[in-house]
């Protein structure tokens, strides 16, 4: 008698547990015009002029305009600003829409150009976007819909790239304050910011007065998902549309998949490996250094690591960059070059190389393998070759004081699709980046910077890429190809600069 | 008993600031923020202007007494990743925590008592056998590893429950029996071993011969004395549920206060570490003192004076 009452007893325990009442499941993206994003992390604050970090800004890029937006190849194209030129050696103008207006009505002018590159340059804002703005001295507002950027000398147009800076409602913001920006925006986006739960769900609505017209989808759900297997798992259940870093071994089951499609473009973020020269060690010695890259199989890295989701780089830079230079050859793997130069480097068959590849771990995709296996095709040259993984706060603490020798690996993506911050960041003697110095090269990308003239400025990049071949600071490695995947529902074209603008988007049918 | 009570708070209090203490020196042992934080592009003195914004350039001792007198006050100081006070940041976070939680520790009572009672009676039955391995698989299975398959069989096959995000009592289905399952094994465990003690002792063979109705037997004289160690186990489980929460948060992208908590971390966000930690402690600390409080009730020997 007691048994069966108790068997009741857990029965019915199981079922009051395990089926949770009768709420019926409900798909994130019900609605036909929804489309839901899911990224690893949540935006950090809906302040555009704080963070750099790409999970925050590519839901900035759909709540605020910019001055002038990269198409998908990278060529600067009119958005706000409706046509730029030098008017003066030390003055960039732009001739803004007089039809822009934000989401309470309030038009945009030049006078909110300015503010927010204020507000970016004041050292009490703690703004990270500074290095965007680096080259500008100040803003100038002949009238309401006329910015004249000023530098402090003759300045290169792609120098930094303040047309990047999001465009805020001035006067919104001095009437309710700094703090209240990092939970209620007002832009003048494609978008209009609704809700946000953090961690949980951020939505916005297709702004109807949008200067560039309506987008074609009306609502847009940004649902963070840390985990990439949950990532994988939430869209092939339709609970969310695109999902972004889509880890390589996940590539044939959604590209295979019923109801999703894999999403690649070629991305502006590089994988290298640095040599540490400021310190002392055989990596000290070019030819040591040369002699590594030839010791490196790159399209058969790529192909075992990453399924073949990656291009070769001969340079620091990604092919469709100014400044890049196709002339410049691939160290081509030649194992027996490599032993000759290490034997002429006094290391004869790697005899007394001891040197330890430093790498952080679930930093950049596959960062952990891609090292292991470069220590193993390394290790062909008789070299004696360790690998130390770190996770990535403790990595990059050494990382930025330049500690980490004799050889690190980091990755470097550059949204400007211009040599200029790659070059200034990781190759000039003052970078805090940088493990390379040569008065020669930092001459020249100096001179880079300061040239306005598009012609002299590449061949000054030619030679300073030349430089950097020959002098081999660098294991040159590849171009990623970023990952993404949708649901077949999506028409929408994934980008190198890893944005996601869902005006670009539309449904099928 | 408010006397004890008094000085256990006292006590708890110690545990706290010493928590507090402990966190603060280890997290400015392990890393600069400021490298984390800024771009990689950052110019030295971007950097140094961001350490100096947030006091970073300051001594450590001074550092500590500016954030325990703001502690004092409420103010824990604001997030250095989202710029918002970092006490609003993980309070905002806590029903969501708190609900998984619940639903959890429920669901690991609701099943492990019933059937770890069950196994004691019907000990070497086939339910018995059934419970004990459960228990060992429950306590086996790594939560990491469970969430995903979970999530694979229910929500990717056979499309019952969401797999990501909160909403609805479906979305907290399969979050709470991954955070549940291990506590569950372990009660079931742990109370079909007190049962099997208890219904062994003379009292109750006494009572079984005085005619007293099973379910009566087993849930009135037996379970009532082999409540003790089972609370026990469910206070320091809901304890050990703070920590397993950090994972399963993280796969179900649940927007509790363990994920916010992994992200700081990895951003070496001091205030919001801190924060949190301290907020678990309190947590750990107050769900020890009700089970102590619990003991007096459950067993009228127990007195505290």
């Amino acid at each position: 008698m007691f048994n069966r009452r108790l068997t009741m007893l857990v029965l019915a325990a199981f079922i009051i547990a395990a089926t949770g009442g009768s709420v019926t499941l409900v798909p994130a993206a019900a609605a036909d015009t929804t489309v839901t994003i899911s990224q690893g992390v949540d935006p950090v604050t809906m302040d555009p002029l704080k963070r750099t970090i790409t999970p925050t800004t590519n839901v900035h890029y759909n709540l605020f305009d910019t001055l002038l937006r990269h198409d998908r190849d990278g060529k600067l194209i009119p958005w706000v600003a409706t046509s730029w030129k030098r008017i003066a050696p030390t003055v960039w103008e732009f001739k803004l829409r007089h039809d822009v207006k934000f989401w309470n009505g309030d038009p945009l002018t030049s006078a909110d150009v300015k503010f927010a590159i204020e507000k970016i340059k004041d050292p009490a804002e703690g703004s990270e976007q500074g290095p965007r703005i680096a080259t500008v001295d100040h803003v100038d507002t002949p009238d309401a819909y006329t910015v004249h950027y000023v530098t402090a000398k003759p300045t290169a147009m792609i120098a930094g790239y303040p047309w990047e800076v999001f465009i805020v409602d001035s006067k919104y913001w001095k009437e309710h304050g700094d703090a209240y920006q990092a939970e209620h925006p007002m832009g003048s986006g494609a978008y209009i910011f609704k809700s946000w739960r953090k961690d949980e769900s951020l939505v916005m609505d297709a702004n109807p007065g949008w200067w560039h017209g309506r987008a074609p989808i009306d609502h847009a759900i940004w649902k963070p998902i840390p985990e990439a297997a949950a990532r994988v798992a939430a869209l092939r259940t339709g609970e969310t549309d695109i999902i972004t870093n889509v880890p390589a071994q996940y590539q044939i089951q959604l590209s295979g998949g019923r109801s999703t499609q894999l999403e690649s473009a070629r991305s502006v973020r590089v994988l290298f490996f640095a040599f540490n020269t400021l310190k002392p060690g055989p990596q000290q010695n070019r030819l040591v250094r040369q002699a590594f890259n030839y010791a490196i199989d790159v399209p058969a890295l790529v192909k075992a690591v990453l399924g073949g989701r990656g291009y070769e780089t001969a340079t620091p830079l990604p092919s469709n960059f100014f400044g890049y230079d196709a002339k410049i050859p691939f160290y081509k793997h030649d194992l027996a070059k490599a032993k000759a130069l290490l034997a002429q480097a006094g290391y004869p068959d790697g005899k007394g190389l001891d040197m330890v590849l430093n790498a952080p771990s679930g930093r950049y995709n596959k960062d952990k393998e891609i090292a292991e296996a470069v220590a193993g095709q390394l290790s062909q040259t008789g070299a004696k070759i360790t690998v130390k993984i770190q996770e990535w706060t403790q990595y990059v603490n050494q990382v930025s004081n330049r500690s980490v020798t004799p050889i690190y690996e980091l990755g470097w993506g550059n949204d400007s699709y211009d040599a200029d911050n790659t070059l200034t960041s990781l190759f000039t003697a003052s970078a805090r980046l940088s493990t390379y110095s040569n008065p020669d090269l930092d001459k020249m990308v100096t001179d880079a910077r300061y040239e306005i003239d598009p012609q002299r400025r590449q061949a000054i990049y030619s030679k300073a890429l030349a430089l950097i071949h020959e002098e081999a600071p660098w294991l040159f490695l590849f171009e990623y190809e970023d990952l993404y995947a949708s649901t077949k529902r999506l028409v929408w074209q994934a980008r190198g600069d890893e944005l996601i603008y869902i005006d670009e988007m539309k449904l099928n049918g | 008993m408010t006397a004890y009570l008094i000085r256990r708070a006292i006590g708890a209090l110690w545990v706290v600031v010493g928590v507090a203490v402990t966190v603060f020196v280890i997290l400015h042992l392990t890393g600069d923020p400021a490298a984390v934080m800024m771009p990689l592009e950052s110019t030295p003195q971007e950097i140094a202007q961001f350490r100096h914004n947030h006091g970073f350039d300051r001594p450590l001792w001074l550092q500590f007494g500016t954030f325990a007198w703001s502690a004092l006050h409420g103010d824990f100081g604001d997030s250095l990743r989202h710029g918002e006070p970092a006490l609003g940041l993980a309070l905002e976070r806590v029903p969501a925590s708190v609900e998984l939680a619940l639903a959890a520790i429920s669901l690991a009572v609701l099943v492990a008592i019933p059937a770890g009672i069950l196994a004691a009676v019907r000990r070497n039955s086939l339910l018995d056998i059934l419970a004990r391995v459960f228990s060992l698989i429950g306590q086996s299975m790594p939560v990491y590893w469970l969430g995903i398959m979970l999530i694979l069989l229910f929500g990717v096959q056979l499309g019952w429950f969401p797999v990501s995000g909160i909403g609805g009592l479906k979305h907290l289905v399969l979050p709470a029996i991954t955070l549940g399952l291990f506590s569950m094994a372990k009660v079931m465990r742990l109370t079909r071993a007190s049962m099997l003690d208890i219904l062994q002792s003379d009292f109750l063979r006494t009572a079984r011969a005085k005619g007293v109705l099973p379910l009566r037997l087993i849930l009135h004289h037996a379970l009532r004395n082999a409540w003790l160690p089972i609370v026990t186990v469910i206070g320091v489980e809901i304890g050990s549920l703070i920590s397993q929460a950090i994972i399963t948060e993280t796969i179900f992208g649940w927007p509790g206060i363990a994920r916010l908590a992994v992200q700081a971390i990895y951003d070496r966000d001091y205030p919001i570490v801190e924060v949190v930690v301290i907020l678990a402690a309190v947590s750990f600390v107050a769900i020890n003192l009700l089970v102590d409080v619990l003991y007096a009730a459950l067993d009228p020997r127990i007195r505290y004076e």
